[in-house]
Parts: C-alpha cells; structure tokens; sequence
C-alpha cells in the first residue's frame, strides 16, 4: 500500500514536472469597454485586490497577503475550482493593475502562463475608458492540440472571459455598489 | 595525398588536421564583424514573417513570409543566410537575407524552438523544446539536411556554441541544468545544475563564462566554462529570458517587468532597470556600437539601448510578436 502510495506521489510528481513546459507560440489579445464613472472610482473597483467578484466565474477571493504589487490571491470560480493569482504591478497613479494567473484548470480558461494588465483613462470628469491586455500561450501544453485547447480557440475562450468580465465590471461600477 | 597510406602518412595527417584544427581555435570568430551591424533581422511570430530592419533608417527594409511561428534565429558565419525555427510549422527556414527569401525548408519533428550555427559554418544545432535532443543539421552541396542527434536534458532551450565549434552549452528549461556537450562526439559531456527553468544562454569566451537566465527563478546563473560549475547568481526582473553581453555589463530582458537587467560583469551585481516594451524577449548586442537591440513581443517593437549610459536611445516598431530568439544582428 505505502509503496503504491509513493509510487502515485512520484508520478504525479512527475506529471507536475513536465507539465510545466508551454506551447511554443504565446498569444495576446485585448478588451475594452466604457464605463460611465470616473476614472479613479473605477480603477478602485478593477483594482480591488480584495474583491476579484468582478471576473467572469469568481464567487469568493481569498488573499495571501495585503500587496496587490506581489501578493498572492485565490479566486473560487462557479465551477467549485480556483484560480490562483499574484499581483505584478500596482501603479494607482497611472490607473494601472498588472496579474499573472499562476493556475487555473484549463476547463475554466484555456490558458498557461497568462498576464494580464489592466489601464482606466478619463473620458472627461464622468466617464472613463478601461483597457485590458493579455498575453499566455495556449491550454495545450504539448505539441499538436486538440481542437478545443489549440492557440486559435484557446484565445477565443479567454477573450470571451475578458469581455464578459469587463461588463461586470461596467455593470458593478454604474450600479455603484 | 589522398591516396597516401601507412602509418607515417597517417601521422602526417593527423598532425596536419591537428595544426588545422589549432589555427581554427585561434581564429577571432564573433568579433570577427569590425564594423556596425547595418540590420536587425527580426522573428515575428504571430505576424508569421521575418523582418530585416534597417538600423540606420529605423524602418523595416524587407518582410519575408514564414510560416509555422518563426521564433527562434541563427545566422551563417558570412551573415548572408537566416536559419530560422518554425515550431507549429515543425522545422527550419532558411532564407536568403540579401534577396530577401526562404530558399530551403527543412522538416524536423518535436518543437524546434533554440537554434544555434557552428562559427565555422557548416553546421547548424536545433532544440526540441517537447523533447531532450538536439538535432544536428549538416549542409551538404549547399542544402543543409538532418544527419543526428544529440541526447541533453529536457525541454531544451538556447544553445550556445564555442567560438572553435567544439563544445555547446545548452539551456535545459524543464533540467534546471546546462548540458556541456562535444560537438565532434554529440555526446553530453557534463551536466551543470543552475537555477529554475534556463531559458537563453549567452557565452563570454574571452572571460570563459555562460550566462543563463533562470526564467522561473528570476535571476541569472554565471557559469564557469573551465570548471563547469555554477559560481555566481545575478538577480533580476520578474521571467528573465536572455542575456547579452556588452560594454563589460550584461543584460537581461525582464518579460513580466518590462525591463531590462544591466548588471556589471566583474562585480555580478545590478547596476540599473531600463525600461522598454511589453514582454521583451530576445536581445543582442554590437560590440561596435555599445548598442542594444531588444525585442518587445507585446509592443511590436525593437528598443535600442545604449550599453555604456543605460538608457534607451530610440524604438523602431516591428510586425506582430517580435521574439528574436538568438543571433540576430548583422
């Protein structure tokens, strides 16, 4: 039993190891919407490293850490899994917000070594414009993917999610919660 | 000559082979270049092409369609000829750089990604980045075709090769190590641990050192050629990818940071963080000039640096996904 036990552990060891290599091919993408609310006020909201509620899937943030610039914070998403992500860049000055997701299943976005950064500008006093760029490689870790998981519908999914978070976003801000 | 048989004949060869072989070793190959590099010649990857910028005019002066995510880049001793790895496309361009035109393709299996020339010419070293080889592509009658491999450690990424062509330093991503490998033999011949997961590998032979950029481990390991060992770590921006080397001080684009690690050369220790696009990837260096060329991936664009002020000169936008993956500059 003990022996079987170890020998799973040294395989899923294993399997940890290799799947860390990517595809070879990183992708970005990029979404922006308009919001009717000032710049600042929005950027409290995108930026809000305690509340990540906003992000298409999120139902609960939990945070290992108070730095939004290093730290390290985990999302429970609708599917019962978690997306891990730590912080990479925190400039309230500039309304800029960078992320790298460090895990996520690749059912809930077909994504691998994903970075996000997130700017708001002012259009004028009371409306404001939020970009999101994105660069990962594809959720096919190996050579030759599946249809589902292969650059051009892995991009798809995760600009979908950026999209439909991004209107959250929008609808969370104007509602004024 | 040829025909000559026994065993002083023999000697006599070998010793010739042997003064041939001396001479080769003494000859000044990567500095051999005295005067600016006149192009960059630029891998865009999600633009599928290769790009030869002009770097007195700062504008592309030639855009060559390459399938199959070009990414990584060698170029012949004469500087005439591109080798360039497509891994969606599984294999190799090679492209004429005056005429400005991919004259051979060359299949291999796995993900051919790193890629590195013997400064002697002739021979041309692929990574696989899905598997633990090198492939080694030989020309014969001007077209280059496969003819081995050599076993190194997983997932491996820059290649690095001595300026004599004897021995290659490569950058096992998925290994944490370096393999030492004799190119005569294609055999392994030492394994050096290094930080998390190398990524590019950059040779100082005068000083008999490699730098690796440990992407995972955001720093760079500093080998020692003579002894192959580990004898120093560099700290850097977040994912370092490759190092260059010039003016005495080394640089390390930062793909997470945006940046770029000067850190000088003797002291190991960082001097400055510079500034340039989204995810730089590949960087070179010109020893004539102190200039830097580093490709931004996200901002389509190629920033220039000065070595010796640590500053940003001037910034030539690119197609689509820049990586410059190796030796890029002629």
């Amino acid at each position: 039993m003990k022996k079987i036990t170890l020998a799973t552990a040294a395989m899923a060891a294993l399997v940890a190891v290799t799947a860390q290599a990517h595809g070879p091919t990183r992708r970005k993408t990029a979404e922006s919407i308009e919001i009717n609310a000032p710049a600042d006020k929005v950027f409290k909201v995108a930026a809000d490293w305690k509340d990540a509620g906003w992000m298409q899937g999120v139902t609960k943030t939990e945070t290992q850490g108070d730095d939004p610039a290093k730290s390290k914070r985990t999302l429970t998403l609708k599917s019962g899994n978690t997306m891990v992500q730590t912080g990479g860049k925190y400039k309230p000055d500039d309304r800029l917000f960078m992320f790298y997701i460090d895990k996520v299943d690749v059912k809930d976005l077909p994504a691998n070594d994903y970075s996000g950064t997130i700017t708001v500008e002012p259009q004028g006093d009371a409306k404001s414009k939020v970009e999101w760029k994105a660069a990962f490689y594809r959720g096919y870790m190996n050579n030759d993917p599946p249809a589902e998981l292969n650059d051009e519908n892995s991009e798809k999914a995760v600009k979908a999610w950026m999209k439909q978070s991004l209107e959250n976003l929008k609808a969370k801000v104007e509602k004024g919660s | 000559m040829i025909r000559a048989r026994g065993p002083a004949a023999r000697a006599a060869g070998l010793l010739l082979a042997a003064s041939l072989l001396l001479a080769a070793s003494l000859l000044p190959v990567a500095s051999a270049r005295a005067e600016p590099a006149r192009e960059a010649v630029v891998t865009v990857q999600l633009g599928n092409a290769v790009e030869v910028v002009d770097l007195a005019t700062r504008t592309v002066a030639r855009r060559i369609p390459v399938d199959g995510a070009p990414a990584g880049i060698a170029l012949s001793p004469d500087r005439r000829r591109a080798y360039v790895t497509r891994p969606e496309g599984h294999g190799l361009a090679v492209i004429d750089l005056d005429a400005g035109r991919v004259t051979a393709e060359v299949p291999l299996p796995g993900g051919p990604l790193g890629i590195a020339a013997d400064p002697r010419g002739g021979t041309v070293y692929v990574a696989d980045w899905y598997g633990t080889r090198l492939f080694v592509l030989v020309e014969r009658d001007g077209a280059l075709a496969l003819d081995g491999e050599i076993a190194v450690g997983a997932s491996p990424s820059g290649i690095a090769v001595s300026p004599d062509g004897a021995t290659l330093y490569v950058a096992n991503r998925e290994a944490d190590t370096v393999s030492v490998v004799d190119a005569r033999a294609r055999r392994e011949t030492a394994v050096i641990p290094v930080g998390q997961h190398p990524f590019g590998i950059t040779l100082d032979p005068a000083a008999g050192r490699a730098y690796t950029a440990n992407v995972t481990g955001d720093d760079v390991s500093v080998i020692d050629l003579t002894t192959a060992r580990e004898i120093g770590r560099v700290p850097t921006g977040r994912r370092p990818y490759v190092v260059a080397l010039a003016a005495g001080r080394g640089f390390v684009t930062n793909q997470y940071a945006n940046s770029v690690t000067a850190f000088d050369l003797a002291t190991l220790k960082p001097l400055a963080e510079i500034e340039v696009g989204d995810h730089p990837e590949g960087i070179a260096a010109d020893p004539e000039t102190g200039r830097l060329y580093v490709a931004d991936w996200g901002d389509n664009a190629l920033t220039v640096i000065d070595a010796r002020t640590l500053k940003t000169v001037s910034e030539i936008p690119v197609g689509n996904g820049p990586r410059a993956f190796g030796d890029f500059l002629r």
